[in-house]
């Protein structure tokens, strides 16, 4: 066997002095991202859309939002209410902005927890392998086949009452199996590399391995499944919160926003009411997984564009 | 007895199918569209709810507020158009789930398929305006001079759908049928353990029931325990069942058997064609019909969500349907192709206090004399907190209106139109929770000896308007400094936690629930202490007497009666165990070609009467 040192001009060796330096991850995701106008205008867009709503309701008074006002029932827009009312007299600008607000919030806390808990147990069952890998396995096995959504559904009607993180908590102990068995696969592969066996000759402790040189390797896949997760999550909040699974209207999101337009009434002749926030969940799913498509583009040599 | 039903906040037609099935009595034709009796007495088809039945009310109730009153509704069908033969007409029952099937009055127990019955069968007794028996039915009866005994003669041309005669015999096997111990459907109440001798053949000490008598081949005498007024407004079981068919089943298999559930017999106006079990039922007239042949030759009756209520209208695939919700009335007032009838709903919302508990043993409530909400003058601050005015214009457009006592002006002869019950006084409010000792302490009050004091107020899911309502009558309540906590739960567990079963929660201090109440006035298995219903668990002496005297003897004197239970509303009104919250009113749009079609009681009315002026529906312009 060649027993040569380590391949210095490797791109994934994260060398610092490397004078003939290749661009590191992040160079390639922001040069990627700019490349491709659509991947740079969803960008903007989700950082002014994240930025305005966690701005503007730290102005807004969400008691006051969400109580019933008997005498502006049903409002068209006006100067007042600029998105109208809904039939309890609230506002529904104030209510889309709180609404995008927690499904966000929502949104940003579970992909961040799933992720978290994805990848601590697929960076240690595949770094491990053998038995250590087996247990892990069977266990994301055993969540995995759960019916995910019914349980959601009935852990959400089973608890009285729910913040937005005990709801996170909720969705996050059923959707953290993707990413768990993502990560995995990729460590496998990523522990047989010539650094890692090098590494580990050279005596460092397996934490170090695992956190230090690993880990940083597979942070291009972690960022864009998290990315395209986050969509998915969002949505998936919506999804329960129109079906009146999620939370009660005085905790507007965007799911019952648009839920509103189950009632026929709203649906032809009050689409203040559910039209911006179906507008909202299509652009916010649309710039996210075009900035995920672009993110995934940069982990790929063959695919990008610059 | 009373037809009750707990029913949902938001609106009737919902809930009555979902709702307590246990509960509703089979004198619920009255709640059918067409099956009111006429009154001999009245010679115009006049209703007792609808103020205005008179040609020139509006057709489509203007509405310049935004506001509407049910007194601008007729609750009969203006005839347009000269009838034409036969045609067929499509019959809406709005509900989003199957209707159960269970197609005979002795067995039945939701509405969706009472709905259906009424099409093919009736009582064979029918009542007036004051939901007194009359003489007009398939039978006519007399009472003996105490009260206690009947005597019913079947007219001599009612006959079942396959030709028999209705006999005595049907009646009084009806009878034992309900009161055989292997009996599985709901109809065996005080009404009939009222009867002579039903007890002793209910638990099986005697083979027949000593009160009951066949005369004759169509005459049948009926003796009671006790005499009450409830006797003459539906507490008489009237619908018979057919022996030569049912009398060779075992009692437990009849509601099961095929002739229920496929082919039902019956002697209305129109038979059974066809059935798609949960979905629609195809009749066709009953040239035999002991009233006269009637004019149409085909009704379909459909099942319709609700959702889609409108847009079915709209194109005609409906003419009628057995109820609207009132809150997407604004927005269709103007249907050029349909009349909106309308009456004032035998139902009212409430908001009950929980003052005790059920004592399942002893089957009878047990009030707790420290309970939460045991202070009347708490319970008073909370009445006088809450604008049902504007919550009846605004959330209903004047279609739901502020109620005022515990009996809905449908009676309108018990109904207490001069007890004004307690107005919206937040000032008021206020001031009696100062005097009674209710401090503020932060946002919130305490209670007079200073402990912290959270109400817990649960209200039922369903419908739009639900959650900003309840959420509305909780903000009323923090604003005169009360912390309640407000919990929107689903109609079944709704009731399973108020006390439906007699394991009241008791989280629950506040609840806002209804009552659809049936053609008797008698509010006892609502309010009495050995009622289940009874959720508030209140019990008091006078409430006592006053319920007792309510159905005595001397009841018999409509005045006594009235001033009886006007004395029982406004002890209502002072103790407020509950408080009435919303009147409602029911509206059915009937396509314009429908001719002589009405809602609601003592019209001059029958399904057999029912004509179109053209062959296919109107639709939308």
């Amino acid at each position: 066997m060649d027993k040569a040192p380590i391949p210095i001009s490797s791109a994934k060796q994260p060398t610092a002095k490397q004078p003939n330096k290749s661009p590191s991850g992040w160079k390639i995701i922001w040069r990627e991202i700019v490349r491709d106008k659509v991947a740079f205008i969803s960008l903007i867009f989700l950082c002014l859309v994240i930025l305005s709503v966690f701005g503007i309701s730290l102005v807004l008074d969400q008691e006051q939002i969400v109580s019933v006002d008997l005498f502006s029932l049903k409002q068209p827009p006006s100067e007042q209410f600029w998105l109208g009312t809904d039939y309890g007299g609230r506002d529904v600008f104030g209510q889309l902005i709180i609404g995008t607000r927690n499904s966000l919030s929502i949104g940003i806390i579970v992909t961040v927890l799933t992720g978290l808990i994805g990848v601590l147990v697929g960076l240690v069952s595949g770094y491990f392998g053998g038995t250590v890998d087996n247990i892990f396995m069977r266990f994301v096995d055993f969540f995995m086949i759960l019916p995910t959504l019914m349980i959601v559904i009935a852990f959400v009607t089973a608890v009285p009452k729910y913040s937005i993180v005990s709801f996170s908590l909720i969705m996050t102990a059923f959707l953290w199996m993707g990413i768990a068995r993502l990560i995995r696969s990729k460590a496998l592969q990523e522990k047989e590399m010539d650094y890692v066996q090098a590494s580990r000759t050279l005596g460092s402790s397996n934490l170090k391995i695992m956190l230090v040189q690993v880990l940083p390797n597979l942070s291009s896949i972690i960022i864009v499944t998290m990315t395209l997760n986050l969509a998915a999550n969002i949505g998936l909040e919506s999804g329960l919160s129109f079906l009146g699974f999620g939370f009660p209207e005085s905790t507007p999101s965007l799911g019952t926003l648009v839920s509103y337009a189950t009632d026929p009434q709203t649906l032809e002749s009050r689409w203040w009411i559910w039209l911006p926030a179906s507008l909202l969940i299509l652009v916010l799913m649309l710039s996210i997984n075009n900035v995920g498509q672009a993110l995934k583009r940069a982990t790929d040599a063959r695919q990008r564009k610059g | 007895m009373t037809k009750k039903k707990p029913v949902n906040a938001r609106s009737l037609f919902f809930p009555i199918m979902m709702a307590l099935t246990v509960l509703l009595a089979a004198c619920s034709s009255g709640n059918g569209n067409e099956e009111s009796s006429p009154s001999a007495t009245t010679e115009t088809a006049t209703p007792t709810s609808s103020a205005s039945a008179s040609p020139s009310a509006s057709e489509t109730p203007a509405a310049e507020d935004g506001l509407y009153s049910i007194n601008d509704f007729s609750n009969v069908k203006k005839n347009e158009g000269e009838a034409i033969k036969g045609g067929s007409i499509t019959f809406g029952l709005v509900s989003d789930t199957p209707f159960e099937g269970t197609l005979n009055f002795n067995f039945y127990s939701g509405d969706p398929d009472s709905q259906v019955l009424s099409w093919f069968d009736e009582g064979l007794l029918t009542w007036d305006k004051s939901y007194v028996y009359t003489n007009d039915g398939a039978a006519t009866y007399e009472v003996s001079e105490d009260g206690k005994t009947f005597t019913f003669t079947i007219r001599d041309n009612v006959n079942w759908q396959d030709g028999k005669p209705v006999t005595a015999e049907d009646w009084l096997f009806a009878h034992e049928v309900i009161g055989n111990p292997k009996y599985d459907g709901p109809r065996y109440d005080s009404n009939f353990t009222n009867i002579v001798g039903m007890a002793e053949y209910h638990d099986g000490k005697a083979k027949t029931i000593s009160g009951i008598e066949v005369l004759s081949e169509k005459k049948l005498k009926i003796t009671y325990i006790q005499s009450t007024p409830s006797l003459l407004t539906g507490g008489v079981w009237s619908y018979p069942l057919a022996k030569h068919i049912f009398g060779v089943m075992d009692v437990a298999k009849i509601s099961a058997s095929p002739e229920v559930r496929e082919k039902p017999i019956g002697f209305g106006p129109f038979k059974v064609k066809s059935i798609v079990p949960g979905e629609s039922v195809v009749f066709e007239k009953n040239p035999d019909y002991w009233r006269g042949e009637p004019a149409l030759d085909e009704v379909v009756l459909k099942v319709i969500n609700p959702t889609t209520i409108v847009q079915q209208l709209e194109t005609g695939g409906v003419d009628l349907v057995d109820s609207f919700p009132v809150d997407q009335y604004p927005d269709n007032a103007t249907l050029s192709n349909v009349e909106f009838l309308g009456t004032i709903d035998r139902a009212y919302t409430y908001m009950g206090f929980k003052l005790g508990k059920w004592d399942a043993e002893a089957g009878k409530v047990v009030p707790d004399a420290k309970a939460k909400m045991g202070d009347v003058n708490l319970r008073k601050a909370m009445w006088l907190a809450v604008d049902n005015d504007q919550v009846g214009k605004k959330f209903y457009h004047g279609l739901r209106w502020n109620a005022t006592t515990l009996i809905p002006p449908s009676h309108p002869e018990y109904h207490d139109s001069t007890n004004p019950g307690v107005a919206y006084d937040p000032e008021m409010a206020n001031k009696i929770l100062d005097d009674a000792g209710y401090k503020m302490d932060g946002k919130f009050r305490t209670n007079p000896d200073g402990s912290e004091l959270v109400i817990n107020f649960i209200s039922m899911t369903g419908g739009d308007i639900a959650q900003p309502l309840a959420q509305y009558y909780v903000q009323s309540w923090q604003a005169i400094g009360l912390n309640v906590q407000l919990e929107m739960v689903e109609f079944n567990s709704f009731y399973d936690r108020v006390g439906a079963n007699g394991e009241d929660d008791p989280k629950v201090d506040v609840y806002q629930g209804a009552w659809s109440v049936g053609i008797d006035v008698d509010p006892s298995g609502l309010y009495g202490k050995d009622a289940i219903y009874n959720f508030p668990r209140y019990e008091s002496a006078e409430n006592d007497r006053l319920l007792a005297e309510g159905i005595s003897e001397k009841a018999f004197d409509v005045k006594v009666r009235q001033d009886i239970y006007k004395q029982w509303q406004k002890l209502m009104v002072d103790e407020i165990p509950v408080f009435p919250t919303l009147y409602r009113a029911v509206l059915a749009p009937v396509n314009k070609r429908i001719l002589n079609y009405a809602i609601g009681d003592g019209t001059n009315l029958y399904p057999y009467q029912i004509a179109v002026s053209q062959d296919k529906p109107f639709v939308k312009e």
